[in-house]
C-alpha cells in the first residue's frame, strides 16, 4: 500500500542475493585450501580469457634459440621452433577451457533437466527418457570420435564440447533422476502441487535447489573429465595434431620431438602437464565447497 | 460443501510375477463436510484416514464412488478441470520439517503461490507482499522476523504456522489437518490448535482434522462428527461430545479405553474394552495382514478382536447406519445423528472423567 | 516363572533384586560454537530401588541427555562435567571406563533406544543379534540365552520362536518395541530405561506396551525409567514422576500428587496444555513462549522464567532452591512462599 513497503518489494530481491553471496565468501573463508582452489580458477578463467590477447600472434620465433633451457625470459623455456612455451600453454588453454565448459554446460542441462522431468513425471514419460539415456550410456564414446575426426577437424572447441557433452550427460541424468524421485515425496512437493503451482516452477524452483550443490558438483567433475579427455585423444593422436592446445603440446613434445628422452626437451612436455594438473587441483578444492555453499543451513552457521 | 459417497481405494501392490497384492485402504467411505464446519476422521495407521485425506485434497486417485465439491462432481471433469476446485482444499502434513523447501526462504515460499492468486485477483505485487505479511500475523508469527529467514532457522512450532498460513494464501474453503501437531512439542501444539480454531471462525474456513488422538479432535470440533475408521470402513459416526461420551461400536470403545489416564487428575472410565489380541500379534499390522492374507471379507472387520462378538459377527457384514434392522429401535435410541456398523451396540463409559478436586 | 532360566545366563547374580540409582549434580556440557553449554545442569534425581519414575520433558529439556549419563554413553561433542551417577552394585558410572562400563551397559543396565522400532539390524534375524549379545557379554550358556529370551517374548505376547526367525521387516512397529524391550533385559538387567518407548505407535498398541512394562517392572523387579515427552504415558506407567525443563529437575514425586495437584508452574502450564476428553474444552490453555535449546538457555536464575505467569525478579539472577512442598520437590522461587517450608541446598535434595 504505502510507498514503504513498496521500497521493501523491490529491495528484497538484490539484498537476498547480496546475502547469498556474502554466504559464499564466508564459506570460502572457512578453509584456507578452498581460497587457493579459487584463486587457481580465477587464475586460469584470466588466462584463458585475456591471456591470449596478450601476446601479438604470430609468436615470435627465435631461430637461434631451440628448446631453450629455462630462464627469466622463458620460464618454460622455447619449443622446436623458439617459441616460448608459456605464451603456448596461456594460449592454448583457452581451447581447453572454453571445451570444458561447453562440455560441461551441455551435460549438466541435458543431464539435469531429463533426470528432473524425468523423475518428477514418472510414467511413461520416465520410461522414454530412461530408455534414451540408457542409450546414452552405452554408446562407446572413443569410437565415435575417432569416425567424426574423419570428418571433423575439432578445430573449434565447440564441436569438442559438443560432442563431448553429447555424449556423457548419461549418468548425470540417471543420478539426478534417482535424486528427483526422492525428493518428490518430500511434503514441500506435495504442498507445491496442492497450492496449484505450476510443473516448470516445481521442477526449476522446489525441486532444483535441493539437488543444485549435486548438480554444481557433478558440472565442475565433469569439466575435469572433459579436460582430461580431449588432452587425452590429441595426445594419442587420435585427433588431428593441429591448432593450439595441450594435447597437441603434448603430443609434438612426446612423438615428435622424443621430450620423455631429451632432458633438454623435458619443460616443454612438463609445463601442460603442470598447467593441468594445477587445473584439476582448483577444480577439486572448489568442489568441496559446493555443499556448502547450496544449503543455506551450512552457509550461514 | 465437500461430500463424499462410495468412496473406494485399493492399493495393488506390485508382487512377484504371479500375483500382485491389493490393500484395500477405503472400502465405501461417505462423508460430509459441511461449510465452515469441523469433522475429524480417528482411526489407527494404515486405517485409511490419511489416504482419504488426500485424495479429498486432490492429491490421490480413488478407483469408485464420488467426491463432490460445492455441488460439482469430480467424475464428470477431466484432472486438470478438476485442479481449480482442489486448490480450495488445502492440507497441512504432519511433518512441519519436511513441509517447507530448505533451500527457500519464508518470503520465496509465500510468494509463489500468492503470485498465482495475484494473477486470479488481478492484485499487484505490493498486494502480495502486504498479504505475506498479513498472513503472517494471522498465525501469529512477526513478519519481520520470520519473512527473510529459512526453514532451519524456525522451530517445528514456527514452521507449522508458516505451513499454515501457505495453506491461507490460495484462500482455501477447507484446510485438512492431517496428525498437525505430532511432531511438535507438547507445550506448543496447543497454540497450534487454537489457531486452527480460530482459523475456523474468523475466516470461515471448515476443518477436516485427521488424528488418532481424540482428545485434540474434540478440541478443535466438539461441535462437528466425528468419523471412527477401522480398515478402510467407517465404524461410527456421530456429534463428537457423544461419540466419546457414549461409544457403541467395540473398536471406538477400545480406542478410547487405550487413552492413557492422567492418574490424579482423572479417573479411568467404569467400563474400559480391550481388544482381544492386540493390533500386532501376527507377524505384521493386523490390517494389513489380513488383507494381503486374502482372509475373507464377510462379517464385521473388527470381529477377530472384538470382545463381544457372536456368530452372527462373522457371518454377517454389518453396514454403517443399518446395522441391526430388525432392531431398528436401538440405532433410533442412541440417536443425536450418531450411526455405527455394530450388531451389538451397546453404550459403555470408557472416556477418563476428570476427578473433582476437593 | 520368567525366574526360573535366569541365573544361566550368567548375568550378574551379586544384586538381587532392583538396583537403586543416586544422581548427584550432574552436568552434562556440549561443545558448541559458543563454547561448551550446559544440556544438564546440576541435576539430583534419585531412583529408588523398585520403583518405575517417568521423566518428563519436551525437545531440548535434556531428558535424553540425563538417560544416557545413567550408562556414562554422552556422546562428544557432549561430556559429563561434573556429578556422580550411582547405582547399586556397580557404584558410580561416572568414573567406569572401557571393558567395564561396556558390561554393565547391556548387561546390568538394559537401555531401550528411542527409535527401537528400528534399532534392529535388518540383514539378520532377532535370534542372531541375540546371539551376538550374548558372546560380546560372555555369556557361557547360549542355549539358555535363547530360552530365556523365548520366555520374555512369550510373556509380551508373542510367538517367541518366530520372532527370534524374523527379520526386522517382518515384525510390526509394537513387536519391535518388545524385541527391543526383551534386548535390555535378556542379560537380567535390573535398571532398565526406556527411551520414548510408545512414540509412532498406536494408542492401542501403546496401552498394550505400557501394560507390559508394568507387569515385567513388577515381576522382575526392575528398577525403571521411562523417558517421554507425554505426561499420559507416565501417568499410566510410573509410580513417580520428574518434570525436566532447560536442563533441570524443575518439579518430581509421587505421579499422583503431582498430576492432582502440580506446583512448579511449568508443570502447571504443561498439564493445562493438554486437551482432555471430558470436562470444559476451554480448560485447555496453551502455554506461551517456547522452550529454550542450547543457545538461548540461560545458564543463571530460573530456566522457565521467560514463559512464567508467576515471574519475580529475583527468578533472573538467582537459580530457584529446591523446596519440599507436600510430598514433592519444587524449583521456583514461587514457592518459598513464606515460612512453613524448608528450602534445601543441593545436597540434601534427593532425601
Amino acid at each position: 500500500m504505502t510507498s514503504s513497503s513498496m521500497v521493501d518489494v523491490t529491495t528484497k530481491g538484490p539484498s537476498m542475493r547480496r546475502n547469498f553471496w556474502r554466504g559464499v565468501w564466508r564459506v570460502m573463508k572457512r578453509k584456507p585450501s578452498r581460497l587457493f582452489g579459487a584463486l587457481l580458477m580465477a587464475l586460469f578463467v584470466f588466462m584463458a580469457t585475456i591471456g591470449p590477447m596478450l601476446y601479438s600472434r604470430p609468436l615470435p620465433r627465435d631461430p637461434n634459440n631451440f628448446f631453450a633451457s629455462p630462464s627469466l625470459r622463458h620460464p618454460f623455456g622455447t619449443d622446436f621452433q623458439g617459441t616460448d612455451v608459456l605464451s603456448l600453454v596461456v594460449i592454448g588453454s583457452r581451447y581447453v577451457l572454453l571445451t570444458a565448459l561447453i562440455t560441461a554446460v551441455v551435460t549438466i542441462v541435458l543431464g539435469a533437466s531429463i533426470g528432473l522431468f524425468a523423475g518428477y513425471r514418472r510414467g511413461r514419460m520416465d520410461a522414454v527418457l530412461m530408455r534414451i539415456t540408457d542409450i546414452n550410456l552405452t554408446i562407446p564414446g572413443i569410437p565415435i570420435l575417432l569416425v567424426l575426426s574423419t570428418v571433423w577437424q575439432f578445430a573449434s572447441p565447440w564441436e569438442m564440447g559438443l560432442v563431448l557433452g553429447l555424449l556423457g550427460w548419461g549418468a548425470l541424468a540417471r543420478a539426478v533422476r534417482s535424486q528427483t524421485l526422492s525428493l518428490r515425496e518430500r511434503g514441500f512437493i506435495e504442498a507445491a502441487r496442492g497450492l496449484g503451482l505450476s510443473t516448470p516452477h516445481i521442477v526449476f524452483r522446489e525441486l532444483l535447489p535441493p539437488i543444485a550443490p549435486y548438480i554444481a558438483m557433478n558440472l565442475l567433475m565433469s569439466m575435469i573429465l572433459a579436460v582430461w579427455a580431449q588432452v587425452g585423444l590429441f595426445f594419442l593422436g587420435v585427433m588431428p595434431v593441429i591448432g593450439e592446445n595441450w594435447g597437441v603440446m603434448l603430443n609434438r613434445a612426446v612423438f615428435d620431438f622424443g621430450a620423455m628422452t631429451t632432458a633438454a626437451r623435458l619443460p616443454y612436455m612438463l609445463a601442460p602437464l603442470l598447467a593441468l594438473m594445477l587445473l584439476t587441483v582448483a577444480i577439486v578444492l572448489v568442489v568441496d565447497a559446493m555443499d556448502e555453499i547450496f544449503n543455506p543451513r551450512l552457509r550461514e552457521e | 460443501m465437500i461430500s463424499g459417497r462410495g468412496i473406494v481405494k485399493t492399493f495393488r501392490q506390485r508382487g512377484d510375477v504371479l500375483g500382485k497384492r491389493e490393500v484395500k485402504a477405503l472400502r465405501g467411505v461417505d462423508f460430509t463436510i459441511p461449510r465452515g464446519g469441523a469433522i475429524s476422521f480417528i482411526g489407527e495407521s494404515g486405517c485409511g484416514k490419511t489416504t482419504l485425506g488426500r485424495i479429498i485434497a486432490g492429491l490421490e486417485t480413488y478407483d469408485e464412488g464420488e467426491l463432490t465439491i460445492d455441488g460439482v462432481a469430480m467424475s464428470s471433469l477431466r484432472p486438470r478441470a478438476q485442479q481449480p476446485h482442489f486448490r480450495r482444499v488445502q492440507l497441512i502434513h504432519q511433518d512441519p520439517y519436511s513441509a517447507l523447501n530448505p533451500t527457500r526462504t519464508i518470503h520465496q515460499a509465500l510468494h509463489d503461490p500468492l503470485k498465482l492468486r495475484a494473477r486470479q485477483l488481478g492484485a499487484s505485487s505490493s498486494w502480495m507482499y502486504q498479504r505475506a505479511r498479513e498472513l503472517l500475523q494471522l498465525v501469529d508469527l512477526d513478519p519481520d522476523h520470520v519473512l527473510a529467514r529459512y526453514p532451519h532457522q524456525l522451530s517445528g512450532g514456527m514452521r507449522q504456522r508458516v505451513v499454515i498460513a501457505r495453506s491461507l494464501t490460495v484462500d482455501p474453503d477447507v484446510l485438512i489437518a492431517d496428525e498437525a501437531v505430532s511432531m511438535i512439542d507438547v507445550s506448543l501444539r496447543l497454540g497450534i490448535l487454537s489457531l486452527l480454531r480460530d482459523l475456523r471462525e474468523r475466516l470461515g474456513v471448515s476443518l477436516l482434522y485427521i488424528t488418532h488422538d481424540v482428545a485434540t479432535a474434540r478440541y478443535i470440533g466438539a461441535d462437528g462428527d466425528m468419523y471412527v475408521i477401522y480398515r478402510g470402513q467407517i465404524i461410527e459416526r456421530g456429534p463428537t461430545e457423544t461419540v466419546i461420551a457414549n461409544p457403541v461400536h467395540p473398536y471406538t470403545q477400545s480406542l478410547l479405553s487405550a487413552i492413557p489416564v492422567l492418574y490424579g487428575m482423572e479417573q479411568p472410565g467404569p467400563e474400559q474394552v480391550k481388544p482381544l489380541n492386540p493390533a500386532d500379534a501376527g507377524t505384521d499390522d493386523s490390517g494389513a495382514a489380513a488383507a494381503q492374507a486374502g482372509i475373507d471379507d464377510t462379517g464385521c472387520l473388527f470381529a477377530d478382536r472384538c470382545p463381544f462378538r457372536t456368530d452372527r459377527c462373522t457371518a454377517e457384514t454389518p453396514v454403517l447406519g443399518l446395522a441391526a434392522p430388525e432392531h431398528q429401535d436401538d440405532v433410533a435410541e442412541t440417536g443425536g445423528g450418531r450411526v455405527h456398523a455394530c450388531f451389538h451396540p451397546i453404550p459403555r463409559q470408557v472416556a477418563a472423567t476428570s476427578v473433582q478436586k476437593t | 516363572m520368567p525366574l526360573a532360566t535366569r541365573s544361566a545366563t550368567g548375568g550378574t547374580s551379586d544384586t538381587p533384586g532392583a538396583a537403586g540409582v543416586r544422581i548427584r549434580g550432574l552436568t552434562v556440557v556440549y561443545k558448541t560454537p559458543a563454547g561448551e553449554l550446559p544440556a544438564v545442569r546440576d541435576i539430583n534425581l534419585e531412583l529408588p530401588a523398585g520403583t518405575v519414575t517417568g521423566l518428563v520433558g519436551e525437545s531440548g529439556s535434556g531428558k535424553s541427555t540425563l538417560a544416557l549419563s545413567l550408562l556414562n554413553a554422552v556422546q562428544p561433542p557432549g561430556r559429563i562435567a561434573a556429578g556422580q551417577v550411582e547405582i547399586d552394585g556397580i557404584g558410580d558410572v561416572v568414573g567406569l571406563r572401557g571393558e567395564r562400563l561396556r558390561k554393565v551397559r547391556g548387561g546390568q543396565v538394559g537401555y531401550v533406544f528411542q527409535a527401537a522400532q528400528n534399532s534392529l539390524n535388518p540383514l539378520k534375524t532377532v535370534g542372531k543379534q541375540l546371539l551376538d549379545l550374548g558372546r560380546s557379554h560372555d555369556v557361557d550358556n547360549l542355549r539358555a540365552l535363547v530360552a530365556e529370551a523365548k520366555q520374555l517374548l512369550g510373556r509380551m505376547g508373542l510367538d517367541g520362536a518366530r520372532v527370534l526367525d524374523s527379520y526386522q521387516h517382518e515384525l510390526s512397529g509394537g513387536m519391535r518395541q518388545r524385541v527391543g524391550i526383551m534386548f535390555a533385559l535378556v542379560l537380567n538387567a535390573h535398571l532398565v530405561v526406556l527411551d520414548e518407548p510408545t512414540t509412532a505407535l498406536d494408542m492401542i498398541t501403546q496401552a498394550n506396551i505400557l501394560e507390559i512394562i508394568r507387569d515385567i517392572h513388577a515381576e522382575r523387579g526392575l528398577t525403571t525409567l521411562v523417558i517421554t515427552h507425554d505426561i499420559g504415558v507416565v501417568a499410566e506407567v510410573a509410580d513417580r514422576l520428574a518434570v525436566m525443563y532447560g536442563g533441570q529437575v524443575v518439579e518430581q514425586g509421587p505421579v499422583r500428587t503431582v498430576l492432582g495437584d502440580p506446583h512448579h508452574p511449568y508443570t502447571r502450564g504443561l498439564i493445562r496444555a493438554i486437551p482432555r476428553l471430558t470436562g470444559g474444552i476451554d480448560e485447555a490453555q496453551a502455554l506461551p513462549g517456547r522452550p529454550p535449546n542450547l543457545m538461548t538457555l540461560p545458564t543463571q536464575g530460573c530456566v522457565f522464567r521467560e514463559r512464567c505467569p508467576l515471574r519475580m525478579e529475583v527468578c533472573e539472577t538467582v537459580d530457584p532452591p529446591r523446596v519440599h512442598l507436600a510430598g514433592r520437590l519444587v524449583a521456583c522461587h514461587a514457592m518459598t512462599g513464606p515460612s512453613d517450608v524448608t528450602p534445601t541446598g543441593h545436597e540434601g535434595a534427593t532425601r
